[in-house]
């Protein structure tokens, strides 16, 4: 009997961690990795084709421990006059005039127990890609990373004697 | 059949992945919107901290503050370090001041009564119905009247002027005015102000009821003065009072004398002083002689059971260590003579030479526009014979703080048209017809003048929180007279008629600045100060002196004194300050009656049981809680709860004692007589409970809290009382005082040669001193490896009165919810930080009561971390015990493990907005500090060090490629505390003040038995020896 009950609970565990799993693949593969965006903003072409910087629009990376989604007014900089014919332009703009703000989605997620600081990370000397992945390839971006603490301890780990910047493995840097 | 092996891990990792199944396979939860800025304010990056300076206006002390707003929103005050008063600490009121902001029963915007019921309205008809009803009254020469509060500069002539325009009359009332302090000083010195007491010079300080670490006058500038004089280890401090309040408990000597005896006290001590020619010579000598002839100590100890020795005794000693300095005009002492006391304590500090020593006129505080409870009381009677058509009310609250006889609450009811522009429905508010909220100080521009030479601005440190559409209240005013047509040159708007009255102070102190530039700088340090020479007094005349009778059928004189955590009633709002343990019974969210322990015998009552009290006025049921440190024939009550409106946290929460009044003034300066009943106080059937934070005030040998004489300090033989440990003392020799002992179970673990240290192993701390017995250095010694820090903490019990300032500092800080008094009923306060509070020996005379700050003592060999079994709390490599809450499971074992009692558990979801646990409601949960998680249900908390203010000071040092520097990085408790008790550092840098203080001649480490280690380090009180 209570090999029976543990057989039916194995089995229905793995019937739902294959469900879990093939939604997962589904969702993740491909052109759609990532989310809908209100606005489809191309990161392959600004950061990619154009060569912008990400610190241009993303300034607080370097300042802050959040790296900002650009204020409105910081994409109008360009597109007040640069192609203005578009239609995604032309959706920013109207966002713009109408005084809104874009309702970006996220696409990065901590916990709140998590407390990530990016100017410690990006004074260090790392790329941004290093963590986002090649950003000025991508058209919709995407989670990259994984963004498990494993993934972050690896680095850390691989980084302990840096000798400029010298990574800890202290848990309470990030969970406090 | 073979063994089906199936072990617990292997179930949890089953159930792991079933549960992680079925959670990927339901819908997603929607993603989270990233909102950006429309267009970027200037200067202002997302999670940057900003610091705005301002002035605290939670009592009219006026104490300098820099409010820390993230992202737009505030989420912390500090003190100023560079106000001229306050110097950087900040009371617990001060820094509750957020949760009034952020109050979910504050107002939503204006509101019209109709028929009984509050009606939401614009602001465009709210100040159309205004206009209507203040120019009607102004044009039929009916009266108009504007009560404020406390307001010294801008307001106050505004007010002044909108009620001239209209032909009323405007009044600035406090509860807590001091009324005739200034009156006496008036009588006695021809000044009727409040001055200034330095208490940093004074050598003997003798307090008559004047509670000034607590609520008197300027509590933290008072407090920092007084460390100031603990530092020299020689100043005396003596408490007469009939009730040992938290300052009398910091005093060295109390004189318990008879209620309404401090007056003759006072003269008793300058009767001696004069006939014995002890103090300097002063012309007035042979007529002040006269006047105080009648006070013979033998009759003074007749009238005041003080006995005559003490009292020539005291007199020796204020005289002797000149300057020395009386004080008196508390609020429990108010009586239908205080002008008297306090005229008598000016003869006292007269003839001992103190004036313009340490009583000078130079930085008065500024209470000079406050009108009288007498005052009031006239617009009391206008308002009840129909002559006020109309009353604005502002900052003020009559209706709760004035006693019923008073009548104001059925004056209100005689006014025709009431508008008020409180931001909260307090007593008064709700009397009224209209509300026009006003913003918070913290969201709002304004200056005051606090002390003379301090001119103070306030400056919105945020915009208004979108959920109370609020305005300025000078706006209001402001378009309250235009709507109501007044005559006058009204200014465009409040910032513009603040601007204006500044001109003449830019003309003054602009120093060639044109007027924008002196206005920013102004600004940005939260003020100006101005130096003031002190205005020369003399002795211009001695009053009559009266004692007061107090009046009623009762056994027992009825105490009413000001709450160290709600003022005069205006903190009962706040969550924090109602779960704050008040610092003499630590009891929270209710009221008492403190009765002594042989009262409580013959009325057949224990802590916690239900009393009646009853006067000629009325009657309120209140539980006892027996303090030894009150008369016999005394029954003394806090002031400031028992509301019946006020928002959530204050309303039907304990009693308002000002129910048992019966009327009773000072006809001198009109002051409201607090101290004039007497009380019947029997045993009754029911009542509220008293809840505890600590109900033991007993230490039980442990030694926490610990004392040195003055003299061995003097002599410099400190450094070897208590600190070696003498050969042949061990476990359960007599005589060992338990600090001394070895501990039984501490031999350092022995590992085999093959040992290595565990992967898990975050710590790196191999400490040097592998002993059995307890330790004598801080440990700043053995390897952290390659650690650059070792934080740790000194607190100093020389300075630490007890205030409580650091508790709701932590909370404010740290998230800490606020559980409410049926979770600290059970002992379940989120508190990281508590006062505790040691009465070693509370009885007239030399007692001996010790406050012990006590959170987390981040020992280096922490007994919690060794019983985790998840390693959710170990040991970082710079010091610090660390908490992780992701990691943690719940199983509080080291909280068990702790000796110091110092981790708490959350037992339900404080911080789940579903949940009716739930701690802050909207919009209280704008306050939370986004640098500090918020902790979940079944997660162990306590006290991190503001970690988070480490790895950001550390991150400033690193941007600047430079070390840390010492003081740079301070935590919450540390930055508050008015007396710098606690100092906050770096153990591994020699000349850090942490570390000089950690090896100083007073250190002592609390259990030190254990050989925990602890990083944070006590400095033992010093007390005077008996024979000083």
């Amino acid at each position: 009997m209570k090999k029976a009950l543990l057989v039916l609970l194995i089995a229905t565990t793995c019937a739902a961690a294959t469900v879990a799993f093939t939604q997962s693949f589904t969702m993740q593969s491909g052109e759609t990795r990532g989310p809908k965006q209100p606005i489809n903003f191309p990161h392959n072409l600004h950061a990619g084709k154009l060569g912008i910087n990400c610190l241009y629009c993303h300034y607080g990376a370097e300042k802050s421990p959040i790296a900002n989604i650009p204020p409105v007014s910081t994409c109008m900089g360009c597109h007040k006059l640069a192609v203005t014919d578009r239609p995604e332009i032309q959706k920013l703009t109207g966002y713009f005039e109408r005084g809104e703000q874009i309702p970006w989605v996220e696409v990065y997620r901590l916990p709140d127990y998590v407390k990530f600081n990016h100017k410690r990370h990006v004074r260090a000397g790392f790329a941004c890609q290093q963590c986002h992945g090649p950003v000025q390839a991508m058209a919709v971006v995407y989670q990259y990373p994984p963004l498990k603490m494993g993934w972050c301890v690896t680095c850390h780990r691989q980084n302990l004697d840096n000798p400029d910047h010298p990574a800890t493995m202290d848990c309470l840097v990030c969970h406090h | 059949m073979s063994e089906f092996v199936f072990n617990r891990r292997d179930f949890l990792k089953l159930v792991g992945v079933g549960v992680a199944g079925a959670a990927a396979g339901c819908a997603k939860p929607p993603a989270d919107k990233l909102i950006p800025y429309l267009v970027a304010p200037e200067d202002i990056l997302p999670g940057v901290p900003y610091w705005y300076a301002s002035t605290c206006r939670e009592c009219p002390a006026g104490c300098g503050v820099l409010i820390k707003a993230r992202e737009g929103r505030v989420i912390k005050i500090e003190g100023q370090p560079e106000h001229p008063l306050s110097h950087g600490g900040l009371c617990s009121r001060g820094q509750a001041a957020l949760q009034g902001l952020y109050d979910p029963d504050r107002v939503r915007g204006p509101l019209v009564k109709e028929s009984g019921a509050w009606k939401p309205l614009s602001w465009d008809d709210a100040l159309k119905l205004a206009g209507e009803k203040l120019s009607a009254a102004a044009q039929s020469k009916q009266g108009v009247a504007i009560v404020t509060g406390h307001e010294t500069a801008s307001l106050a002539a505004l007010a002044k002027s909108v009620a001239a325009a209209a032909g009323g009359s405007a009044l600035a009332w406090e509860p807590f005015g001091h009324e005739s302090l200034r009156e006496a000083n008036r009588r006695t010195f021809g000044q009727a102000q409040v001055p200034f007491h330095d208490f940093a010079k004074a050598g003997t300080t003798v307090t008559f009821g004047a509670d000034f670490l607590e609520t008197w006058l300027s509590p933290v500038r008072q407090a920092r003065d007084y460390a100031a004089m603990r530092a020299r280890h020689d100043g005396f401090v003596i408490a007469v009072e009939p009730r040992l309040s938290l300052t009398g408990a910091n005093a060295d000597q109390w004189v318990a004398v008879r209620p309404g005896g401090e007056m003759a006290v006072a003269l008793g001590m300058a009767r001696v002083i004069l006939s014995g020619n002890l103090g300097p010579a002063v012309s007035e000598h042979a007529a002040l002689l006269d006047a105080v002839s009648g006070f013979t100590p033998e009759v003074v100890e007749r009238d005041t059971d003080v006995p005559a020795d003490t009292l020539r005794e005291m007199a020796q000693r204020f005289a002797k260590s000149r300057p020395s300095l009386a004080v008196a005009g508390g609020i429990s002492t108010q009586s239908e003579h205080s002008v008297a006391l306090i005229a008598a304590v000016n003869l006292l500090n007269y003839v001992a030479g103190n004036l313009g020593q340490t009583v000078r006129f130079d930085r008065t505080l500024n209470l000079d526009g406050l009108a009288s409870f007498g005052d009031l009381q006239s617009l009391i009677h206008s308002m009840a014979d129909g002559k006020v058509a109309v009353l604005i009310t502002h900052g003020a609250n009559p209706a709760y703080a004035t006693p019923a006889w008073a009548g104001f609450g059925a004056a209100l009811e005689k006014v025709p048209f009431r508008i008020s522009l409180s931001s909260t429905l307090d007593e008064t508010a709700a009397g009224t017809d209209l509300i026009l909220p006003s913003l918070h100080a913290i969201e709002s521009l304004g200056d005051a003048e606090t002390a003379r030479g301090v001119h103070a601005l306030l400056q919105p440190a945020m915009q208004r929180v979108p959920a109370f559409d609020a305005r300025p209240a000078g706006d209001t005013l402001l378009a309250l007279a235009k709507a109501a047509n007044l005559k006058g040159a009204w200014a465009a708007d409040w910032t513009s008629h603040v601007k204006a009255q500044w001109k003449p102070l830019h003309q003054r102190l602009g120093a060639g600045r044109d007027f924008d530039t002196f206005w920013n700088d102004a600004i940005r340090n939260g003020g100006v100060w101005e130096d003031v020479a002190a205005t020369p007094v003399r002795w211009t005349g001695t009053p009559a002196f009266a004692t007061p009778q107090l009046k009623g059928a009762g056994d027992l004189a009825l105490v009413l004194y000001a709450s160290p955590n709600f003022y005069d009633g205006r903190g009962a709002n706040k969550a924090w300050l109602q779960e704050l343990p008040d610092p003499t019974s630590k009891a929270v969210w209710g009221t008492w009656a403190e009765i002594h322990p042989e009262t409580a015998a013959k009325l057949g009552v224990a802590n916690g049981d239900a009393l009646k009290v009853e006067t000629e006025a009325g009657s309120v049921n209140l539980p006892a809680y027996v303090y030894p440190g009150i008369r016999k024939d005394v029954v003394a009550i806090p002031l400031g709860q028992g509301h019946s409106a006020y928002g959530r946290y204050a309303k039907d929460r304990g009693v308002n004692a000002l129910s048992l009044l019966s009327p009773a003034e000072d006809g001198a300066s009109g002051a409201l007589a607090y101290l004039s009943a007497k009380a019947r106080v029997t045993k009754a059937a029911k009542a509220m409970d008293l809840v505890l934070a600590q109900p033991l005030k007993d230490q039980r040998d442990r030694e926490l809290a610990q004392v040195i004489p003055v003299a061995a300090l003097l002599a410099g033989t400190a450094s070897q009382e208590g600190m070696k440990v003498e050969a042949g003392t061990g476990p359960g020799t007599p005589g060992t005082p338990p600090q001394l002992r070895p501990g039984l179970n501490t031999e350092p673990m022995k590992h085999g040669a093959d040992y290595q240290t565990p992967a898990h192993a975050v710590t790196a701390y191999e400490p040097d001193e592998k002993v059995r017995t307890p330790r004598a250095i801080p440990v700043d010694s053995g390897s952290y490896k390659h650690a650059k820090h070792r934080w740790a903490m000194a607190i100093d019990l020389a300075s630490c009165t007890g205030c409580s300032a650091c508790v709701v500092a932590c909370y404010a800080e740290n998230n800490i919810p606020a559980v409410g008094p049926e979770m600290m009923k059970r002992g379940r306060e989120m508190a990281w930080i508590r006062i505790e509070r040691y009465e070693e020996k509370v009885a007239p005379g030399r007692h001996d009561v010790r406050h012990l700050p006590m959170m987390c003592q981040h020992c280096g060999d922490a007994p919690c971390e060794t019983v985790c079994p998840v390693y959710a709390t170990y040991h970082n490599p710079e010091g610090l015990n660390a908490q992780i809450y992701n990691r943690c499971v719940g199983t509080r074992y080291c909280s068990n493990n702790c000796p110091y009692k110092v981790r708490a558990f959350n037992w339900f979801d404080y911080s789940a907005p579903e949940k009716a646990t739930f701690s802050f409601p909207e919009p209280l949960n704008w306050q939370l500090n986004p640098d500090v998680t918020v902790r979940s249900k079944g997660v162990m908390e306590k006290c991190t060090m503001c970690v988070q203010r480490i790895l950001e000071g550390k991150g400033n040092a690193k941007d600047e490629n430079r070390a840390v520097r010492d003081g740079e990085i301070n935590t919450a408790c540390a930055q508050s505390c008015p007396t710098q008790a606690i100092v906050f550092g770096d153990l591994m840098d020699p000349e850090s003040r942490v570390s000089k203080a950690s090896h100083g001649e007073r250190r002592y480490w609390a259990l030190n038995e254990l050989n925990t280690k602890p990083g944070v380090t006590y400095l033992k009180k010093p007390v005077a020896s008996e024979t000083t």
